[in-house]
């Protein structure tokens, strides 16, 4: 048999392979060119319009369907996605990056600097998002705004306070602790009264609930000057919350469990976890896991570092957002004004529990302006509404957020596995945070 | 020229037969590693503190590898995964041996249903398996540890080290059936005239194990080893999923998660194809060498 | 390097009684004394503890309210509701667990289907045709089973997404057609089980070669086949991590990603912990079923694939 013919073939072969495997490649080369964003116009009206949106918000659905119903030109698709940070944003971003991203999402406040950065969010000052100002809570609405153009339309924050079992600080005649030393005391004296009793869990893998007790302490972990940033996580007054609770489970007197898992919720339920740190949108966290507990709740406001001052601080918020590649901008801007001021929407959401309303009159006379049986009968919102106004409203999120509360994470993971504390935790997130910045090839400096 | 046209096409035939395969090949095994190595060397940067001013890709050389390799967090990963691999394997091996040789021993009674039972895990997926495990781990929730500190044992499952041979547990419990299956089948193959060899040298029952049976199984074992060693490197379901019950496992637990998370959730693609570059390399590394040092010493086998 | 480890003659299976009927070749040739069939069965059974309990906490979950599945003993049945469960597992956010189901099914039937036959024509064709390159082209093929698959997943999915194929059926069906192992066990099935003589008796009756491969080879590597099917059809089934890169529309996802998304969801949505662990089980009987019912055709293709290696 000759051997120059087969020799020949394959050669051939490879050759229509290799052709084939550059034909890909080239045509990847070519669509990686991003169309100059030129400003949409509205329909005519009348045109049927498709928009997708992806949320994880607990009643956004009914919502929707309401808009549906008002709005026949405009259809909402809603898809839901899983929150955020469980998954929620790699699924943007990984759509972001396959073309194939929804026209609005849900962007929590602590996310939009990096969905910018990631070129991923359309400016919507050029589709007149600006009149809208008015109708929000000013600071709410400030975290859509970046270099005076609006991102994103605010929907709702997450002013804290202490949700506690009333009936068991009664029983063991504690009183809701008012700073943070009765809240030791308090600590102490729950675990003493039940050996299986717990005043709180410290979740070492939600940095975010760290964050907030950071910047209720008076922190100010990030700024940007000019286009440098200054990160500034290691402030005495981070370290101060740090040793806190450094203290708390060097004693003992508290759990290091993850929130927001099986054993926790069944924790609420039994009794063994007896009070939590929360937001407002806490209220629906605990009433739908620990059914059981119903009446047994209360509300009481943060406690302080200085006993008679008030200051609370925010803990997630979120807003809706326009994404790069949206077939209709300004429909989907009407839609998100819409689904964050109107009162119907509102409501609708407040129902879900959603959280606190970015909506300036969003309060008043609501579904959540009225007591509560879940809470005893108490009108526990009000709380909360004072606690609003208690926040620093200049606090700042850097592109690199996610990564910083990996490495705290990461930290306090590592002190409950008894490599290091949760102080050297902070110390070494703020020198890995500094890096992170950097990698972006972003200018970074410390402290101030 | 009668079979002139049979050979051009018998010629024809193998390229015919391998394009398909090659093709898809090339599109997903070849492109991608020349895609990752490309990426890996490139990186994005940004204009402004926002990158509003724009951003564009740089060659950066190595400088993504020496990034990730000056990561602690990724290179623990590594060496977690390496030491999972080290007591993941010989577990394994001798577990999914052992009970293959039971099932084959004269003794055993009940063989069909022993094997359907170790088998059904196989059928689960490794998410589920991880879902389902989950809620055995949880104190509080598991009847399991529930029980065992009602005994007194009080065991964190998902604290500290012992996460990670909870993880173990789960990859044994989903694979090993599948494993006994494919060493049971080769049991079976041995001729009979071998253990009537051995009977009339007047072999125990345990010598002919030893010298009969585990030499015979050495093909079989090889492979597992190999799958099991790459199925380690690629740790990835599980610790995802235990990740929110457990305090212990952090964003770079394995390689895999390490990767997911900087493309995904940081956005550091360029950086991530660094990475799933190095643990390619490291697989490669492994189960070859693995395999020419199987083949060295067992090469008067 | 080679997989390969050293041939050995192995007797056809028709000749090894074996199997089957659950007595073995080595029966009877060991005195078996009563004591040591209480150890090995008790063994048995201790093993068979281990592999059946979780399966059983699922079934026994799968019966509770969300409730119950965090207030009651975890082993024993609590208000049984399974229909209800069932009920609510289909047909939450219009049914889309059974559209994941066939979305399954689809990935893991079709990816198996034409990856086997891929790797039966390649192996066929790297075992019993001489051509340049074949032996570079094998270990080629051998160097991709040893590059764990997740590895690819990354970079595969930055250039389906540049080719817009991210978020689609194919950026899963794709890389699910190629089996380096299956070529790896075809090749090594067809060399020791195809006689040449019997490709050249029927090229001398005039056959094609695509007639020879479809009529003669094929049938002849069937119980191959019959493993590289069940292989690449679990591999997929159960992969997790391809689609969870690939896939950002939830009517794309298949089982495994459904669940963990609504797994996910949970914390604002209780009821989902219990539609997680329902269709979990729902979704892990019907393949449990296949894996007993499939045992003989599975063990008899793996006995073959990994003796003849």
């Amino acid at each position: 048999m000759s051997r120059t013919t087969p020799r020949r073939r394959s050669r051939g072969a490879l050759a229509v392979t290799l052709a084939a495997a550059s034909l890909l490649i080239s045509a990847c080369g070519g669509s990686t060119g991003s169309k100059d964003p030129a400003v949409q116009k509205p329909v005519k009206p009348g045109q049927k319009v498709d928009l997708r949106f992806w949320s994880w918000v607990p009643g956004v659905d009914k919502a929707v369907d309401k808009w549906n119903a008002t709005h026949p030109d405009i259809h909402v698709k809603l898809e839901k996605i899983p929150a955020g940070s469980s998954g929620g944003y790699a699924k943007m971003r990984a759509a972001l990056k396959s073309g194939n991203a929804p026209d609005l999402a849900q962007v929590e406040y602590q996310e939009i600097p990096s969905f910018l950065l990631e070129n991923g969010l359309v400016n919507l000052s050029q589709y007149g998002a600006d009149k809208d100002r008015s109708k929000f809570v000013d600071w709410q609405w400030q975290q859509g705004v970046f270099d005076k153009a609006v991102y994103a339309i605010p929907q709702a924050s997450g002013p804290m306070g202490l949700f506690y079992r009333s009936d068991l600080y009664k029983k063991w005649g504690i009183k809701p602790p008012a700073t943070w030393e009765e809240f030791a005391q308090a600590a102490q004296k729950i675990h003493d009264a039940d050996p299986k009793a717990y005043i709180s869990t410290f979740p070492a893998g939600n940095s975010a609930w760290f964050t907030a007790l950071a910047w209720q302490a008076g922190a100010k972990w990030f700024g940007v000057n000019g286009d440098t940033w200054t990160v500034n996580i290691n402030s005495p007054q981070t370290l101060k919350v740090a040793a806190f609770w450094d203290d708390l489970r060097s004693k003992k007197v508290i759990k290091t469990e993850p929130d927001f898992a099986n054993g926790w919720y069944k924790d609420l339920q039994s009794g063994a976890i007896t009070s939590w740190v929360s937001a407002q949108w806490g209220d629906a966290i605990i009433s739908g896991n620990a059914p059981q507990t119903a009446g047994k709740w209360a509300v009481a406001p943060m406690p302080q570092w200085t006993r008679g001052s008030n200051v609370s601080a925010n803990w997630g918020g979120s807003s809706t957002a326009v994404l790069k590649g949206a077939g209709h901008i300004p429909e989907a801007l009407k839609f998100a004004e819409w689904l964050n001021t109107d009162p119907t929407s509102v409501d609708l959401l407040l129902q879900g529990g959603y959280g606190w309303p970015a909506a300036a009159d969003g309060y008043k006379g609501s579904s959540l302006d009225k007591p509560s049986s879940f809470f005893g009968g108490q009108k526990y919102n009000e709380v909360f509404a004072e606690a609003d106004k208690s926040i620093d409203n200049s606090w700042k999120w850097i592109p690199t957020i996610d990564a910083t509360y990996q490495h705290l994470n990461d930290g306090f993971q590592a002190a409950l596995a008894g490599k290091g504390t949760f102080v050297s935790a902070v110390q070494q997130a703020q020198k890995q945070t500094v890096e992170d910045l950097k990698r972006k090839g972003l200018k970074v400096s410390t402290g101030q | 020229m009668p079979t002139r046209a049979p050979r051009r096409r018998r010629n024809l035939a193998p390229v015919v037969f391998v394009a398909p395969f090659l093709l898809l090949f090339l599109l997903t095994f070849a492109l991608p590693i020349g895609y990752a190595v490309y990426q890996s060397v490139m990186d994005v940067e940004h204009t402004g503190a926002l990158g509003l001013g724009g951003s564009h890709t740089v060659f950066v050389g190595l400088g993504n590898y020496s990034d990730a390799l000056s990561d602690h967090a990724f290179v623990r990963s590594i060496g977690r995964v390496l030491l999972f691999a080290a007591v993941q394997v010989p577990v394994m091996v001798a577990l999914s041996a052992g009970l293959a040789l039971l099932l084959d021993s004269a003794s055993a009674r009940g063989v069909r249903f022993f094997r359907a039972a170790f088998f059904l895990p196989y059928g689960v997926p490794g998410v589920i398996a991880s879902i389902l495990w989950g809620f055995l781990y949880v104190p509080g929730v598991s009847p399991l540890v529930d029980g065992m500190s009602h005994l007194g044992v009080s065991v964190d499952l998902l604290g500290g080290n012992n996460v990670l041979w909870s993880i173990a547990n789960i990859v044994t419990w989903e694979f090993a059936g599948y494993n006994v299956l494919v060493l049971v089948a080769q049991l079976r193959t041995i001729p009979a005239e071998l253990y009537e060899a051995a009977r009339i040298d007047g072999a125990s029952a345990w010598m002919t194990v030893r010298h009969v049976k585990l030499p015979l199984l050495r093909p079989a074992l090889i492979l597992t080893t190999v799958f099991t060693i790459i199925g380690t490197l690629q740790l990835f379901a599980e610790p995802l999923v235990l990740k929110p019950v457990s305090s212990s496992i952090d964003s770079a637990y394995t390689p895999n998660l390490s990767a997911y998370n900087e493309a995904f959730t940081n956005d550091n693609y360029h950086l991530a194809a660094a990475e799933a570059v190095l643990l390619a390399l490291a697989a490669f590394v492994l189960s070859f060498g693995f395999l020419r040092l199987i083949n060295k010493r067992g090469g008067d086998a | 390097m080679s997989l390969q480890t050293p041939a050995r003659e192995v007797p056809p299976r028709g000749e090894t009684p074996a199997s089957d009927d659950g007595t073995k070749p080595g029966s009877g040739i060991t005195e078996v004394t009563t004591r040591s069939r209480i150890l090995v069965t008790g063994l048995l059974v201790a093993a068979a503890g281990y592999f059946l309990l979780p399966v059983y906490w699922l079934a026994v979950a799968s019966t509770k309210s969300t409730g119950n599945l965090f207030g009651s003993f975890g082993l024993w049945f609590s208000h049984p509701q399974f229909l209800s469960n069932l009920r609510q597992v289909v047909t939450y956010d219009h049914a889309i667990y059974l559209r994941w189901a066939a979305n399954s099914l689809l990935y893991a039937g079709v990816g198996a289907v034409v990856a086997t036959l891929l790797a039966a024509m390649s192996g066929y064709a790297l075992a019993k045709f001489s051509f340049a390159g074949r032996d570079t082209l094998f270990n080629i093929v051998l160097g991709g089973v040893l590059i764990p698959a997740t590895a690819l997943a990354l970079p595969m999915y930055l250039l389906f997404s540049q080719a817009g194929l991210a978020n689609t059926y194919w950026a899963v069906l794709l890389p699910s057609f190629v089996s380096p192992f299956g070529v790896y066990l075809c090749r090594i099935y067809a060399a020791a089980s195809i006689p040449d003589e019997l490709l050249e008796a029927a090229r001398i009756d005039g056959a094609g070669e695509i007639r020879i491969f479809t009529v003669v080879a094929l049938r002849i590597m069937t119980p191959a086949l019959v493993t590289i099917f069940l292989f690449q059809f679990v591999g997929i089934w159960n992969n997790y991590f391809l689609p969870l890169v690939m896939l950002s529309d939830s009517k794309l996802y298949p089982i495994t990603l459904g669940l963990t998304s609504w797994q996910s969801f949970a914390d604002r949505q209780p009821q989902l912990y219990q539609l997680t662990v329902g269709g979990a089980f729902v979704s892990v009987v019907p393949l449990m079923i296949a894996m007993v019912v499939l045992q003989r055709f599975w063990r008899s293709g793996l006995t073959e694939g990994s003796v003849k290696g």
